[in-house]
């Protein structure tokens, strides 16, 4: 699935979750950069994304997340991601991203967890 | 040994024009039976030497593809060229991702995916002429 689409799927207490589907590249990380900016600038703290649909992450759309990544650790917050394919879990892995975020199997850890470790 | 399946593209300068070749990988590579997770891996990588390519060259981009059908260990031979003033390969840095945090300049993946998401690459770059050759083997790194 290459369309891309964003849907914030939850939002529970300091917890927002991001329902992304499709490729994530300049545009599509730009409109994940701007919904994650509106929620951790209206409150949230803990932004996961559940990457499910995505198939597909290039480096532009890589910088953008660390934009994202960046702005969170500023407010002190969690960024997340779930359900990632092997192909986008080794690419984090080869960044480091673990290091920074948090990653989950699948998005009933990630909430369980992310509401654990408040 | 039966003979490779070469795919020849040239690459427009229009929006998502890397996402051509990755979705040729992913044909080409379905025809030798190379495992889909791998394969995901040979199309992020493609896709983000074309991504470079149609970012840097001038003009259009040549992808050419070849899938070797090996019984035993098939693999993926890719070389994308472009026309633009080249670069010198080993100038590159790595990226750190703790610096790229701290950056203005959160870019600078590209590469660095290239060459761990693959076997073998090799870059040859001169002005006018800059070729990436990667190569991803089944049960590669």
């Amino acid at each position: 699935m290459d369309t891309f689409e964003l849907t914030l799927a939850a939002q529970d207490g300091p917890t927002a979750v991001l329902e992304v589907a499709g490729y994530i590249n300049n545009e599509g990380g730009e409109v994940i950069a701007r919904e994650a900016r509106k929620l951790l600038d209206t409150g949230s703290r803990n932004l996961l994304l559940d990457l499910h649909a995505t198939r597909i992450i290039n480096s532009i759309g890589i910088s953008l997340l660390l934009e994202v990544l960046e702005r969170t650790l500023e407010v002190k917050g969690t960024l997340a991601f779930c359900s990632l394919t092997p192909s986008i879990a080794k690419t984090f892995q080869i960044m480091g991203l673990a290091q920074y975020a948090r990653i989950f199997p699948d998005r009933a850890t990630a909430l369980f967890e992310l509401a654990r470790t408040q | 040994m039966a003979e490779p399946v070469r795919l020849r593209l040239v690459l427009p300068q229009v929006a998502r024009a890397e996402l051509i070749a990755g979705d040729a990988v992913e044909k080409l590579g379905r025809r030798i039976a190379f495992p889909r997770d791998t394969l995901a891996e040979v199309k992020l990588a493609v896709v983000e030497a074309c991504l470079n390519a149609l970012e840097y060259g001038a003009g259009e981009v040549e992808v050419e593809l070849a899938a070797h059908p090996n019984a035993a260990r098939p693999w993926l031979e890719v070389v994308v060229t472009d026309h633009g003033p080249g670069f010198d390969p080993s100038g590159v840095a790595r990226p750190v991702l703790e610096a790229k945090l701290h950056s203005k300049r959160k870019r600078g993946w590209g590469l660095e995916l290239v060459r761990r998401l693959m076997d073998d690459v090799t870059i040859t770059s001169r002005p006018g002429l800059t070729k990436v050759h990667m190569i991803r083997r089944t049960g590669g790194e």
